[in-house]
């Protein structure tokens, strides 16, 4: 961590940006998020990581809206919030870079970046122009190269798909941002613009939960790691205090590395 | 929320033409091909009729008939876009148009009159008709897209129910019997010589729509100068003004050269004391209203469909139900929205219908529903979800009646009709599968 | 929560389903008749009395049958002490076979079959007289011996339509509107009625020219046929032959169109034309046709007083229950009215065009034109209101009847 980012990150320590507490999830029988608490500050990267089926995305999914929880309370800023929707957690500047990208194909970067907030005339008439226009302007700071804002989004690749995601919550002044698998489909060119692109969104205060199977990326990127193990939180650790495998481990075992027994150490180092 | 910043100009520059060849030209006037290509096929179609019929399909009377005949079809394939667009199909609007028709005829007939006592020469008896009808479809589009959008049953399965339920009640209200004699003013909507806007209402008409092409491209132009967009070449603009007026003066030529029967002229020379020259009196029908409901439509629906958020929404939908959802869009009011629509098109429909025929039969709209599917499939529409046009659709259901308007003229009898119809469609959606798959 | 959504679904279809008249297999039509008896079993019915009869309808939606056929036959059979019972195919070959089937369960003695295809019915045919179920061919030719056939004259349908159209244009420029291609009564005997009549003469002399010719071959590729028999097809069609007459500055002097729901159709094309109405034909007796006949719009509608031929049906049919030969099969004489009644009142031989020899009673059309409106009036067809809709009854044009 450089000087700059630790001094952002003890300004802002007072209240957490996003405080989730003892969230319960259940799909029919089965306990998907059970009983997880955890925070986020602002200007920081709070990786969360765990085997398939943990509970990750679930949990972020409470907290983006797109699934309500059984129980548990959200805070931001310290004030509990109320969000039941996709709609709510916008309003909260919460904003989510979904593992699909969530595009509709058929429209064009505007279109898409302004889906369910479209800019409107007087009249209530669709502003295209206008649109466009700010599409510009926001693309222009994240991916300068960018040129096809009349095309639709399946003519476009991966990265630029990206772009535009990662644009839309960037316009409407996330101060919160949920990314689910933001380098999945990337190649390592797209994937090192990602990586700056965060860099510089934490920089500017934004608190950012990373979803990701890459432990390379989350190592590189976050401050924090929250382990997720059957829908528990094992634990939330400072990135400098740990090893890669440390976190391995405790994604594939479920308890914090002090916990190991020295058979199942055994068995992790094989 | 962001503020939208008042920019005078952005750092991009108005791309200049960098090649040549004529396949730059064109798309630097930015026309949609897809809609242009099906103007040119209509064209062909209409000159392969106009020689196998020996010179004389393409008169002003017969043009004016294929589009009266179209119109039903047309208006209804507006609706259709949006619900196919939005990944469901309406398999129920012919019996829609049929159950609206029959109300239409019943209450004109017998209810108002008789019922309600209204007595038989109240004179906006057809327009009370007209919005009890338009509601009737409505009604029954809220219904199933209620069906479909909230409680999830599959809309091939609620509007193929529909189908058959609503085309058996349409047997109730008279025993399977025509009803007929409907209001003279009512039957205006049908067209015929009286139920056209006259020759001085269309060179108006013709003169507005032309004014407001040129307005839009010049507006639009300044629009783009503004927010420093690319343009279209000047002499683009210019070919595309041009193309526009000349287009809609054509209209309008072909509807006032389409002049009212000398039978007809001369009983309204007679009832107004006018002289008859002696190489008769031509009286100028003008755009038939019919067609001038059609163009009405074709406007707002594709208005609708650019320019409003509720298009914007079936179009998203279409693309990504899931990025709809999590873009906050309420879905399923949208998709309601959409099933509400073309029933509330479909009463029109049944309007233009009841009035062409002067009632309604136990069978009438019966079939519509595959000829309107046709024509937004044609019109580029595609099952996949997503994409298709409003004029794309219309010019379907002229290409499709031109077809069968033409055949019926050159006396090739109505089982061969079906099969060209059939095969038209086969070859349509083929040629445009091709040229996607082709394109991407 | 999907459960139940599906559940609601379910419902949803069993609601509409059972709402249609499309309904699926053992659905009898609605069989409240005008005069609104209820179907009965009579109560102490002696042994000949207890007669049965069984109709299988092929298309009850059709008007003609509620308001006409069926209360003919009901009537007749009730009176006798006889029950009524029936189905109702909805245009499907494979549903009246087995409605057949049901009939025969519910315990029918004798069965009359309005057959949807005249091939395609035989099966049930053959079930019926494996279980020695006479069976009357109603309205509608079976290609089977040993069925009685019961029709008005189709052929002299025609026959009488073009009589009249031709007493009124016997020269000129005529169109020919057709039924479905698929029903032999607009491809094969109204046809046949029209030639014999005299239109095949007319033409092969030169007085008279067919306008919508699709080809050569007569009477195949003569007019223009309309599929379904629907009135909006018959307009689309005529307009466009209008506008080709037009375009080769031909009037049209005269219109015979097999029917009136087609006839329907080219009235409103001519209309929609501002087109002077030429003598038109048509069949049914259709009250919006009648109307159209009373307002000069139609020139004839050859009228099957289809109550008649019920009651034929259901006095031939009780016959039959008691145990009579079919050869031998005679009418009463007040039974049906003169003008309708067969040339002899007993059963006839009829040749069928798949060379079988059936027995027959054939009754004969009336053609009705404005002079002779009373009849429909007289026969309880239609009311006058309904007849003379629109009609001015202080103009010289107005018929006799709305006077």
């Amino acid at each position: 961590m450089s000087g700059m980012e630790e001094i952002a990150m003890t300004d802002q320590r007072a209240t957490p940006l996003v405080e989730m507490r003892n969230i319960n999830v259940a799909f029919g029988g089965v306990r998907a998020v059970q009983d997880a608490s955890i925070e986020l500050f602002g200007g920081e990267v709070v990786g969360l990581v765990g085997h398939n089926g943990a509970g990750k995305s679930t949990l972020m999914r409470v907290l983006s809206g797109a699934h309500p929880a059984d129980s548990g309370e959200i805070l931001i800023d310290g004030r509990p919030a109320m969000i039941r929707n996709p709609r709510d957690a916008k309003t909260y500047a919460i904003e989510t870079i979904y593992q699909n990208l969530a595009l509709a194909d058929n429209l064009d970067a505007p279109g898409n970046l302004f889906l369910g907030r479209e800019l409107t005339t007087r009249i209530g008439q669709l502003d295209d122009s206008s649109m466009e226009s700010e599409t510009r302007k926001v693309m222009q700071r994240l991916n300068p190269n960018f040129k096809r804002f009349r095309q639709a989004a399946v003519s476009l690749s991966g990265g630029q798909r990206q772009a535009i995601a990662i644009a839309r919550a960037v316009y409407f002044n996330a101060r919160i941002m949920i990314m689910d698998e933001p380098t999945a489909a990337l190649g390592p060119a797209e994937t090192a613009q990602v990586h700056t692109l965060v860099r510089q969104l934490k920089s500017e205060g934004i608190g950012i939960f990373l979803i990701s199977h890459d432990i390379h990326d989350v190592f590189d990127l976050s401050d924090r790691i929250g382990v997720m193990y059957q829908g528990r939180i094992v634990e939330t650790v400072q990135r400098e205090g740990v090893t890669a495998d440390d976190v391995l481990a405790m994604i594939i075992v479920g308890k914090r590395p002090e916990q190991l027994t020295s058979l199942e150490k055994a068995q992790l180092s094989v | 929320m962001t503020q939208i910043a008042e920019s005078t100009r952005a750092d991009i520059p108005p791309q200049a033409p960098t090649r040549g060849g004529i396949g730059d030209l064109l798309r630097q006037t930015e026309i949609n091909f897809r809609l242009f290509g099906m103007l040119v096929a209509l064209g062909v179609i209409l000159v392969t009729f106009h020689v196998w019929s020996g010179g004389t399909f393409l008169r002003p009377e017969n043009m004016m008939s294929l589009a009266v005949q179209a119109s039903g079809i047309a208006v209804i394939s507006t609706g259709m876009v949006l619900v196919i667009v939005s990944r469901n199909i309406d398999l129920s609007v012919g019996s829609i148009v049929g159950i609206v028709a029959m109300t239409y005829a019943v209450l004109m007939t017998d209810i108002l009159p008789h019922v309600v006592g209204l007595g038989v020469d109240f004179p906006f008896r057809w327009l009370i008709a007209l919005v009890l009808g338009v509601g009737l479809g409505v009604g029954i589009g809220a219904l199933q897209g209620f069906i479909i959008a909230y409680i999830g049953v599959p809309s091939f399965i609620v509007t193929l129910g529909g189908l058959l339920s609503i085309r058996g009640v349409v047997w109730y209200f008279s025993r399977g019997a025509a009803v007929t004699g409907l209001d003279t003013d009512f039957r205006l909507i049908g067209g015929g010589a009286e139920g056209s806007i006259g020759g001085p209402t269309t060179w108006l008409v013709a003169a507005a729509a032309s004014l407001a092409i040129i307005g839009l491209l010049y507006y639009n132009r300044r629009r783009r100068r503004r927010y420093g967009f690319p343009l279209r070449p000047m002499w683009a603009e210019v070919l595309l003004a041009c193309l526009g007026v000349l287009f809609v003066l054509g209209l309008a030529w072909v509807a006032n050269n389409n002049f009212w029967p000398r039978g007809a002229a001369e009983q309204y020379a007679r009832a107004n004391n006018i002289e008859i020259p002696a190489g008769g009196l031509f009286i100028p029908s003008g755009f038939p209203y019919p067609v001038v409901i059609v163009i009405a439509v074709t406007l707002i629906m594709t208005w609708v469909a650019t320019r409003r958020r509720f298009g914007r929404y079936v179009y998203a939908y279409g693309g990504n139900p899931d990025a709809a959802e999590l873009a906050g869009i309420n879905t399923r009011w949208t998709i309601m929205k959409t099933f509400m629509l073309i029933g509330g098109l479909c009463a029109i429909a049944g309007a233009i219908a009841a009035a062409r025929l002067n009632g309604a039969t136990l069978d009438i709209g019966l079939s519509y529903e595959l000829y309107v599917i046709a024509a937004a499939v044609i019109g580029g529409t595609s099952f996949a979800g997503g994409i298709g046009t409003i004029p794309g659709a219309v010019l379907g259901a002229f290409v499709m009646q031109a077809i069968a308007y033409g055949l019926s003229y050159v006396g090739v009898n109505s089982p061969g009709q079906n099969v060209v119809a059939g095969l038209v469609l086969i070859l349509a959606v083929g040629f445009d599968t091709w040229n996607r798959r082709r394109g991407s | 929560m999907k459960t139940s959504r599906l559940a609601i679904a379910a419902a949803m279809l069993i609601v509409a389903a059972s709402c249609s008249t499309a309904a699926p297999a053992t659905q009898p039509p609605v069989t409240d008749a005008p005069t609104g008896a209820p179907t009965s079993v009579p109560a102490t019915a002696t042994a000949e009395a207890d007669c049965t009869v069984a109709v299988s309808w092929n298309n009850f939606q059709q008007p003609r049958w509620a308001a006409h056929d069926q209360p003919g036959i009901k009537e007749t059979v009730e009176a006798a002490g006889g029950t009524y019972i029936d189905q109702d195919a909805n245009l499907s070959n494979e549903q009246q076979i087995t409605d057949v089937d049901t009939l025969i369960s519910r315990g029918a003695d004798v069965l009359i079959i309005l057959a949807q295809d005249t091939e395609a019915i035989l099966p049930a045919v053959e079930r019926a007289s494996q279980e020695d179920i006479p069976v009357i061919a109603y309205d509608r030719l079976i290609e089977d011996p040993d069925a009685l056939y019961i029709t008005f004259n189709n052929v002299g349908v025609g026959r009488a339509q073009a009589e009249a159209i031709l007493a009124a244009v016997p020269e000129g420029n005529y169109v020919l509107i057709k039924g479905d291609p698929g029903d032999p009564n607009a491809s094969t005997f109204l046809p046949q009625g029209w030639d014999e009549a005299g239109l095949k003469d007319k033409v092969d002399a030169g007085d008279i020219t067919i306008l919508n010719m699709s080809g050569d071959s007569w009477p195949d590729e003569a007019g223009t046929y309309t599929i379904a028999w629907s009135t909006e097809t018959a307009q689309d069609n005529m307009e466009a032959i209008i506008d080709a007459a037009n375009a080769e500055d031909q009037t049209i002097d005269a219109i015979l169109a097999e029917n009136d729901s087609t006839a329907l159709g080219v009235v409103a094309a001519l209309e929609a034309k501002s087109y002077a109405f030429p003598p038109l034909s048509g069949q049914d007796g259709d009250t919006a046709n009648l109307n159209n006949v009373a307002l000069g719009k139609q020139y004839v509608d050859v009228w099957k007083n289809a109550r008649e031929l019920g009651k034929a049906a259901g006095a031939a049919a009780l016959a039959l229950c008691e145990g009579q030969d079919m050869a031998g099969l005679t009418m009463d004489e007040g039974l049906v009215d003169p003008s309708v009644a067969p040339d002899s009142l007993t059963a006839q031989d009829f040749e069928t065009p798949g060379g079988n020899t059936v027995k027959s009673f054939i009754l004969k059309p009336t053609p009705i034109t404005k002079e002779n409106l009373n009849l429909v009036l007289e026969g309880g067809w239609v009311t006058k209101d309904q007849l003379c809709q629109g009609v001015d009854a202080a103009s010289a044009d107005a018929p006799e009847a709305c006077k």
